[in-house]
């Protein structure tokens, strides 16, 4: 019983730990992953830059 | 997200040397024989001015720099433009095949349409490329790991076929730079872009180690038939050589001292006197094609000769294949 209320305890301040960054990461993660399933692509010509 | 879904999203850095870390070798890059020109080039298509500057299919852009390096401060900016970008419908399909030897690549670049589509300033790009370039960044006071570095602007060749079921090859050469770039990193990149808007239709990778020249979806490097479509890999008799291409009796194992490449019912190779006898015919035929000359080479010299008949007899002999 203590070591469930442990965990109920921690999973509170980490849930809050989502920030918007994550959030639209996630999102293009998951439009990536869609567009890989219909072999679909994107080309970027990076120049000298940090991608 | 570019290990993660190396078919889908595509790029390629391309270096200039007042930008670069000054000890590194990021401008050498060949835009066709013109060393260091490429960033000129390719930068001149869309009229890159400031850095760092990203080019999505040819067609949109965002420039600027993101502070203290901090790309992920542009990723809602790139979410939407992957977002309107990634449903489009194309009707180019880009094949990269070819053999990596001796510092050298051949390749055949094919093209082909499913739809219609005009050919008016359509051409095919085919770059060279390293990947994953670790050094330091000094202005932005880290190290960075530069991906897809371009190193070498192969060609620039137009389109010319525009109706569904059509094709078009491009084939080639090029040297790898062994002593500067890490071969197990040299990728082809292969475009289909409008040199009228600069979009980009269709764009296709490979790592020179991974061709796969008969297209069975078994790289050439592990291809036991490389030049023949055999997906399955088929090698009744484990020597290596697919069935297809084996120019042995796949129904006999030819194996170090099986000569006459005779089994048991129960598959096991059976070496005795008769593989003498036939490694004698061997010898006197002299010919490295035949099925029983590299199963007769016993001293892995290379070729075959009369110590190999003694070193096989003495084997047998000795009870060397009795299990």
């Amino acid at each position: 019983m203590r070591k469930i209320l442990y965990i109920m305890l921690l999973s509170l301040p980490l849930a809050q730990q989502l920030e918007p960054m994550d959030i639209a990461i996630d999102q293009l993660r998951t439009i990536v992953e869609t567009a890989s399933r219909g072999s679909q692509r994107v080309f970027v010509d990076d120049f000298t830059g940090l991608l | 997200m570019l290990d993660q879904y190396p078919e889908t999203l595509i790029n390629v850095e391309w270096h200039s040397a007042g930008y670069t870390p000054g000890d590194s070798d990021f401008e050498e890059c060949y835009y066709y024989d013109a060393y260091g020109a490429c960033y000129g080039a390719r930068g001149g298509l869309y009229g890159v001015g400031g850095i760092p500057h990203t080019q999505w299919n040819g067609i949109e852009e965002t420039v600027g720099g993101y502070g203290g390096a901090n790309w992920e401060a542009f990723i809602g900016t790139f979410q939407e433009l992957y977002g309107s970008m990634v449903g489009d419908e194309t009707p180019f399909e880009i094949n990269i095949s070819g053999i990596f030897e001796e510092g050298q690549v051949s390749y055949d670049v094919t093209v082909s349409l499913d739809a219609y589509m005009s050919s008016s300033d359509m051409k095919v790009e085919i770059i060279v490329v390293e990947d994953n370039i670790y050094s330091y960044w000094g202005a932005v006071n880290e190290y960075h790991n530069a991906r897809n570095v371009a190193r070498h602007w192969l060609a620039t060749e137009d389109l010319t076929i525009t109706n569904s079921g059509e094709s078009q090859t491009f084939s080639g050469t090029f040297d790898v730079n062994l002593e500067a770039w890490n071969p197990d990193s040299v990728k082809m990149i292969v475009l289909a872009q409008s040199y009228d808007t600069y979009q980009v239709f269709q764009a296709a990778q490979v790592n020179i180690n991974n061709f796969d020249m008969d297209e069975d979806g078994v790289s050439n490097d592990a291809d036991n038939c490389m030049e023949i479509f055999n997906p399955e890999q088929e090698d009744i008799d484990s020597d290596g050589l697919g069935d297809v291409c084996d120019i042995c009796d796949n129904e006999n194992v030819f194996v170090n001292g099986n000569i006459d490449g005779n089994v048991s019912v129960d598959g096991s190779v059976i070496i005795d006197i008769a593989d003498i006898l036939t490694l004698v015919e061997v010898v006197e035929e002299s010919d490295p094609e035949s099925c029983g000359y590299q199963a007769g080479d016993m001293t892995t010299e290379g070729d075959v000769n009369i110590i190999d008949i003694i070193a096989l007899a003495q084997l047998i002999i000795s009870g060397a294949f009795d299990s």
